[in-house]
Parts: structure tokens; C-alpha cells; sequence
């Protein structure tokens, strides 16, 4: 069908991925690669000793576990107010969208700066938990706004089900809502981690000398490029796992 | 009788209240916090003076000019792109638009390493090409800084518009050529009001965030003018005391401009007689 | 198995803010099929849903089998439903659908099992239970939902216009099963439809719900021909609604006979060919008279015929509040 005619321009698509990548991973072990060679003179693994000597390692945990804290806890609150905003219960959404949309508007720098004059006061400033906080500012309102497109009238259609078998509330959340809203709470966690892990103005704001991931690679990007690509492909690795399994859930959204 | 409707009108006041009370706290907090330094150095009395400094500076006003510049050429640039894209691949299986769609979990950083990598001056692009005919990466004009963001950003519009399309679109836009309808009216009349809503909304956010944000533009930007972020988190580098409050009035600012300017879109949005 | 009566009694219900049911009373007998008929917005949803529980009733009661339920819980009530759409849960497979009340129950799995695969023997799908949702037809995933419902082993079992979605062939095939499985068990069935025709079918009694109340709840029969009032009667199908008096005389197009000379005379109107019968509009003596007549004896736009209205067909309507006697229907 039209998936046939589609093969060349896929991978005309697929090249214009996974070249880049592919440089990207070249650049990251090419300890000698000086113009104008195609192919790098010296491999070697001085990228990664630098990136590792510094505090890209604690870097990197410190991003994932705010991120995945984020994330989290942004679908906790996110969930109940997922469902009113979703079945549309409320006679007046104007104003809760707008809550929702400002933190997405507003420069995450400045959101990072307003809460760490209170951080400092708190004498939080720089702790992880300061972290999640600032980060839950933004991944809060993208975790709600993917998540009630989950609610309405298909998934109400299957918990009335569920009422006229027999089943308690509590068997109702485990054995139908849940995996009903499966696809959707999923799509909503990648996206909280993603928009955390990904962050660097409240990163930098926040953070007050805690090293974040995106804080640490930026500075190498043009002063040590192997040291930044290196950064650069731990950076992807999230980004890949989640393609990963998105791709095999078959979530892809279109 | 309202017994039961009132009642289930305070369940669901219940039901919203964590999520929008730790966002009010969150943001509020965030915003009270930046007005705050703004008006009150570091132990010092309330005053408009970052204010002034603000305005008076001419570096501040480069940056807004600059800022605003790259932001509006990336985002319309990527909603074309990604109207284009999608009308594109409309028709195409879920192989193609999934390979379209893959910048979008990408970190806009990491875009950034891979755009000095290739195209920066000795980059692959390059060396490959024996020369660039442009300067693409820290030139003056913010070149760099536009690929990038289209490149990351336009893939999250195509989602958008994919999704407003549908599967309807393309059956209305048959029946329209049936009729006699040009490609040309089919795009305006058929086409545009269907994705409209979407790409605007979806235009904001880009844009909102092409202004706010500065790891892009200083991965990939020329070192000067900066951008508004960029131009705060300078000032926190310099006077240690009345940094702080320009940075916040810069950022504060910033922010009030980003609500300001989306605010306008969406009435521009919903006039009839626009786009 | 020994079924349970429903009874309503005086329920009001007012989903949304406005009123939909009014003091509605209703008693079903215990074993017997009833179909609920009416127009769209009567409320014939909202009364099943007001029975299930899965909607709050403002005032009245509802018993089955002598114990008032209206105020246990919907998962209490032991009443399956199955709506309009099949709404199987796309995450389990066809018998894991219809064992949901059993899991519930606490049976085991192996057992469950065996009743699922039974059930679904009973409504002709054996050996699909493995299948997912996703493959079946529409009538095959309607079928799954009334599995479901039976194996919840109700007392009482609702049914909301479950042949809508279905095309006429599957729908013949699904009445069938229904009727069958109905009688079998003696459950105390309600089936919701908006055709009177069907109703015919699918019930021992037909109750006809108009703006939120039971109009009219009797065996099929007297609801096409010995209707209560001009409203029911023209619902069913009484197309000729003649006044007499202080009187209205009914009488169904089908029992009308023309005849060249005596009864009536009038001129034919409209005489438009419907299949398996002609559908004739005569104008006699300025009032509009219908007949169903079998094409062959059909007469033709413009010719003189003479209507006889056998008296074994015609029917008084009931004058008083329901009879609205002066009345008379229009085609």
C-alpha cells in the first residue's frame, strides 16, 4: 500500500537519523581528528577518562533521580485531576488550563530563580529535593495535560462495566482502569522524565553548584568536542531507552 | 434538586486540589520569589533601581531585539516545516512518520552537540563538502541557532498538525478536488482550518520557549548579543548584589512577556478574521 | 431457576439537571421479557440506568424480588447490563470478558474458565475463547457482552438496545438468541428498543414509555390494536384515528379494505410502493384515511374508492386524560 512506496523516503529518513549518531559516536572515541580528514587519526578513549574524571557520573544520577522523583510525583497529583479535567466535569475549565499552561510558557531560568530566593531562605537551595520541586513546576502541568486525554466516555464506558459485574471499587481501579489507562499513564511518565531530564534553566538555577547533566555538557560543547560528545551520547541514553520502548509498546502516536 | 450536584461539584474540587495547589504554590512562589529580588537587593531597600538599569542598558535591548528575532524566524520556519512535512505524510505509513517524529525525545542540547559536530567551521559537513558556503554555527546572525530549534521543534508540531488531520482531512479534501476546488483553496479553506488550532497553540509554546531558553543559543550562538536568559544569568556573574535583582527583573520580565505574547496569539487565534 | 420481580415504583430521576423520568411506575413480572419501547428521549436509557444504579434516583423505590435495592451500590445489585456497544475490555481475551463477575466472585480460575466456555458455547462462539476483542465482528462482540452478562448469573438482566449497531441479518440472528436463552432460564429480562416491530418479537409485553412515564404496558397485541391513547397509537403504527363524537375510533391501515363501489368514498391521494405492501392515502370527505394494500389490488393516484372500516378492527380509544379524544392523526 502506501507503506511500500514509502520504503526509499524511510530510508532517506533512517540515514538522516542514524549518520549523525553514528558521527557522534566516532567523535566521542576519536582522540586525534584534526581537519580536513574524513576519518579521525587516533582512537582512543580520552574522552570518556575526562568526562568521568569530573562529576559527569554523579551528574548523571543526579539528573536520572530527579527526573524519574519528577515524574512520579507529578503523576500522583496529576492523576485526579487528570480525571475531572478529562471527563470534562468542570462547568468552567478556562482558568485551570491557564494555571496549567503558564509554568509552559514562562522561561524555565526564571521559574528556577524565583524558587531558589525561597530555597535559600528554606536553606534547601542546591538539595535534590529542591531540584524535583523546581522541576515539578513545569513536568506537573505536560504530565496532566497528556494524561486526561486517557479519561471520557470510552474509559467511564468500561468502569460502568465493571460496576454492573460485581466488581468492588478497588477490584475496579486494579483489574480495568489501570490497564485501560496503561497506554496513556505511560505516554505521560516519558514525557515528565523527558521534559526534567532534558531541563537546564532550573537545572542551573536550582542547582546551585549540584552538577545536572545538561549543566556539565554544555561548557564542553565547542571548547572539547570528544568530551562533549561523549556527554552527549550518555545525554541520548534515556532519550534512546524510551524510544526503545515506545516502539515496542507499538506507541508510537500516530 | 442540586443536593447530589453540589455534591459531586465538591468531589471534584477535592480531586483538582493537590495537583493545582502544588502548581500555585510552585509557580507563584516562583514568581513572587523573582518580583521580589527584582524590587529588593540582597539586604539592601526595596527600589526600582534594576529596573532602571534595566531599561537603560543598551546591551538589554540588543538582546531583547535579538531574541525576539530568533525565535519568531524558528518558530514560523518550523510550522511550515512542519505543515509542509505533514501534508507530506499524510499518506504515508507509520514507518515514515515515526522516523519524523523522533527528534522530539531528544534533548534540544544534544541537538545542539551534533549541529557543532557537523556544521560548525571544520566540522564533518565541512570537511565532507570541501567548505561551507555559510557560516552556520556562532554566526552573527543566529543561523545555528534556528537549525537547531527547527530541527527539534518542527517534528513537534508535525506531530500536532498529524493529529489534528486525522483521518477526515483527507477524505474532505478529495470530496473538495471532486468539486472543482484548487489545491490552492483546498490548503485555505479545507486544510488550514482544520490544523490552525494546533499549530497555533503548539507555535506558542515553541516560540515561549525559543525566548526563555539559553542553552541552545550558547551551544550554537555568536557570544554576542546574547540572548535575554543568557543576558541574565550574566548579570548574576557580575555586581553580586544588584545582579541578582537586574537578572530577576530581566527574567521577570521575559516571563510577563512570554503570557503577554501568547495571550495576544490566542485572541489573534480565535478572531475570524485572522490567518 | 426461579426469576425475581422488578418493581418501580414512582421513581424520579433528573439526570443532569433536568427531569427525565416522572413518577415512573413499572412492575415486571418475575421470569417474564419485557421490551421497554419509545421514542429517543423518552428516557428508556436513563430508567435502565436508574435500575442498574449507574444513575441516582431523587425519589421512589425499586424492588426485586420483593427487596428494595435502590440503595446498594451498582456492583451490589446483582442486575447485568448490556449496553448498546459491546464494551468488552480490550486488555483481557474473550473468556477472561465473560468471567470478569466470576473473577470477581472469587471463583477460580480453572472454573471460571469451564462456565466462560460454556456460556460462550450457549451463544454459538465456543472455541473463540482465546481470541482478543479486537478480531470479532460487531455481532460476535455483542454476543461476547451477553455472555458476560449471563455468566454473571443475575436476577435481573437489562438489555439497552442491544441490536442497534447490527445490521438486519445479525440482528435477526442475535433475537433469536436472546429469546432462547431468555427462555431457558426464565431470567427477568428487560430489552430496550425503539422499534415496535421488534418489540413484537423480543417480548411478552411491550411497555411504552412516553416524556418519562409507562403508558401503556401490555401484551404486544393490544398495544397495535387496542391502543390507550392517540399517542401510543400512532407509535404502533395506528395511522387512522377517527373522531366519533365525543369518541375516537382507531383502526390499523392494514385492516382497512377498498372496494370499488359502497363504504366510504374518497379519492386516493398518495399510493406509494413500499415492498410488500402499498401504502395508500385517501381523502374522504376532508378526512385523511391510510391502508396498507398488497400491491396487486392496489388502486392509483386519483381514482374513486370506496374505504370500509371492518367493525371487528376498530377500536374506541379510552376517552379521560390518556384518550384525547378529538385527536385525530395526519399522514
Amino acid at each position: 500500500m502506501a507503506e511500500r512506496l514509502s520504503r526509499p523516503a524511510a530510508g532517506v529518513l533512517a540515514a538522516l537519523v542514524a549518520v549523525p549518531l553514528l558521527a557522534l559516536v566516532v567523535r566521542a572515541f576519536a582522540d586525534e581528528w584534526r581537519a580536513p580528514a574524513l576519518v579521525p587519526q587516533q582512537f582512543g578513549l580520552r574522552g570518556v577518562e575526562v568526562a568521568f574524571s569530573g562529576s559527569s557520573g554523579e551528574a548523571f544520577g543526579n539528573s536520572l533521580v530527579v527526573a524519574l522523583a519528577a515524574a512520579a510525583l507529578a503523576l500522583l497529583l496529576a492523576w485526579p485531576a487528570a480525571r475531572v479535567l478529562g471527563e470534562r466535569r468542570l462547568r468552567h475549565p478556562a482558568p485551570v488550563f491557564l494555571l496549567l499552561a503558564m509554568p509552559l510558557l514562562v522561561p524555565s531560568y526564571a521559574v528556577g530563580t524565583g524558587l531558589t530566593e525561597w530555597f535559600i531562605r528554606l536553606d534547601l537551595d542546591g538539595t535534590l529535593p529542591a531540584l524535583v520541586a523546581g522541576h515539578l513546576t513545569f513536568v506537573l502541568p505536560y504530565v496532566i495535560l497528556v494524561l486526561l486525554s486517557g479519561f471520557g466516555p470510552r474509559l467511564t464506558a468500561l468502569e460502568e462495566v465493571a460496576q454492573v459485574n460485581g466488581l468492588s471499587p478497588l477490584r475496579r481501579m486494579l483489574w480495568v482502569t489501570l490497564p485501560a489507562a496503561a497506554p496513556t499513564v505511560g505516554a505521560a511518565a516519558l514525557i515528565g522524565f523527558l521534559v526534567s531530564w532534558s531541563d537546564y534553566g532550573t537545572s542551573l538555577a536550582v542547582g546551585g553548584g549540584r552538577p545536572m547533566l545538561p549543566v556539565v555538557l554544555l561548557p564542553f560543547v565547542g571548547a572539547d568536542p570528544q568530551v562533549a560528545a561523549t556527554l552527549a551520547l550518555l545525554f541520548l541514553a534515556p532519550a534512546v531507552a524510551v524510544l526503545a520502548l515506545a516502539v515496542r509498546a507499538g506507541r508510537m502516536p500516530l | 434538586m442540586t443536593g447530589a450536584r453540589w455534591r459531586s461539584g465538591a468531589r471534584d474540587a477535592a480531586l483538582l486540589t493537590p495537583a493545582l495547589a502544588v502548581l500555585a504554590l510552585l509557580f507563584g512562589g516562583a514568581i513572587v520569589g523573582v518580583t521580589r529580588v527584582s524590587l529588593i537587593p540582597l539586604g539592601q531597600n526595596a527600589s526600582l533601581d534594576a529596573w532602571r538599569d534595566l531599561f537603560g542598558d543598551p546591551l538589554f535591548g540588543d538582546a531583547v531585539v535579538f531574541t525576539l528575532r530568533t525565535a519568531l524566524i524558528s518558530t514560523t520556519l518550523a510550522a511550515l516545516v512542519a505543515l509542509g512535512l505533514a501534508l507530506a505524510a499524510q499518506r504515508r505509513g507509520t514507518l515514515v512518520r515515526s522516523l519524523l517524529a523522533l527528534p522530539v525525545p531528544v534533548p534540544h542540547l544534544l541537538v545542539a552537540t551534533v549541529a557543532v559536530v557537523w556544521l560548525a567551521p571544520g566540522g564533518l559537513a565541512d570537511r565532507i563538502l570541501g567548505g561551507l558556503p555559510v557560516t552556520l554555527v556562532r554566526d552573527s546572525g543566529g543561523l545555528g541557532i534556528v537549525l537547531v530549534y527547527v530541527y527539534k521543534e518542527a517534528p513537534f508540531l508535525l506531530l500536532l498538525v498529524l493529529a489534528a488531520l486525522g483521518r477526515g482531512h483527507q477524505e474532505s479534501d478529495e470530496a473538495a478536488a471532486a468539486l472543482g476546488v484548487t489545491p490552492l483553496q483546498r490548503l485555505r479553506w479545507v486544510t488550514w482550518p482544520t490544523v490552525r488550532s494546533p499549530l497555533v497553540v503548539g507555535s506558542i509554546v515553541v516560540f515561549a520557549f525559543a525566548l526563555g531558553a539559553f542553552e541552545v543559543p550558547l551551544a550554537v550562538g555568536p557570544s554576542y548579543p546574547p540572548t535575554i536568559a543568557e543576558y541574565a544569568r550574566q548579570a548574576t556573574q557580575g555586581d553580586l548584589i544588584s545582579g541578582q535583582s537586574t537578572a530577576a527583573a530581566t527574567l521577570l520580565l521575559s516571563a510577563a512577556g512570554s503570557i503577554a505574547l501568547a495571550a495576544l496569539a490566542v485572541r489573534a487565534a480565535r478572531d475570524p478574521q485572522g490567518g | 431457576m426461579n426469576g425475581y420481580e422488578l418493581d418501580c415504583r414512582d421513581l424520579s430521576v433528573s439526570p443532569g439537571g433536568s427531569p427525565v423520568l416522572r413518577e415512573l411506575s413499572l412492575t415486571i413480572s418475575a421470569g417474564s421479557r419485557t421490551a421497554l419501547v419509545g421514542p429517543s428521549g423518552a428516557g428508556k436509557t436513563t430508567l435502565l440506568r436508574a435500575i442498574s444504579g449507574l444513575a441516582p434516583i431523587e425519589t421512589g423505590a425499586i424492588l426485586l424480588g420483593g427487596e428494595p435495592i435502590h440503595h446498594r451500590a451498582v456492583h451490589r445489585r446483582a442486575i447485568a447490563v448490556v449496553f448498546q456497544e459491546p464494551r468488552l475490555l480490550p486488555h483481557l481475551d474473550v473468556q477472561d470478558n465473560v468471567a470478569l463477575a466470576l473473577r470477581a466472585a472469587g471463583v477460580g480460575r480453572s472454573e471460571r474458565r469451564r462456565l466462560a466456555g460454556a456460556q460462550l458455547e450457549e451463544v454459538g462462539l465456543g472455541g473463540r475463547a482465546k481470541q482478543r476483542v479486537q478480531g470479532l465482528s460487531g455481532g460476535e462482540q455483542q454476543r461476547v457482552a451477553l455472555a458476560r452478562a449471563l455468566c454473571a448469573d443475575p436476577r435481573l438482566l437489562l438489555l439497552d438496545e442491544p441490536l442497534a449497531a447490527l445490521d438486519p441479518n445479525r440482528r435477526a440472528a442475535l433475537r433469536r438468541v436472546i429469546v432462547e436463552l431468555q427462555q431457558r432460564r426464565r431470567l427477568t429480562t428487560v430489552i430496550v428498543t425503539h422499534d415496535h416491530s421488534e418489540a413484537a418479537e423480543l417480548g411478552q409485553q411491550i411497555a411504552l414509555m412516553l416524556e418519562g412515564r409507562i403508558v401503556q404496558h401490555d401484551e404486544p397485541r393490544a398495544l397495535f390494536e387496542r391502543p390507550v391513547s392517540a399517542a401510543v397509537a400512532r407509535f404502533f403504527g395506528v395511522a387512522n384515528l377517527i373522531p366519533e363524537g365525543s369518541d375516537t375510533l382507531a383502526i390499523r391501515p392494514e385492516h382497512v379494505r377498498l372496494s370499488r363501489d359502497g363504504g366510504l368514498r374518497g379519492t386516493v391521494v398518495e399510493a406509494v410502493y413500499a415492498g410488500d405492501h402499498v401504502r395508500v392515502a385517501i381523502d374522504s370527505d376532508g378526512r385523511r384515511l391510510h391502508a396498507h394494500v398488497a400491491p396487486p389490488d392496489a388502486p392509483r393516484a386519483g381514482e374513486q374508492v370506496g374505504v370500509i372500516l371492518p367493525d371487528e378492527h376498530l377500536w374506541r380509544l379510552p376517552s379521560g386524560p390518556s384518550g384525547e379524544a378529538a385527536e385525530v392523526a395526519d399522514g
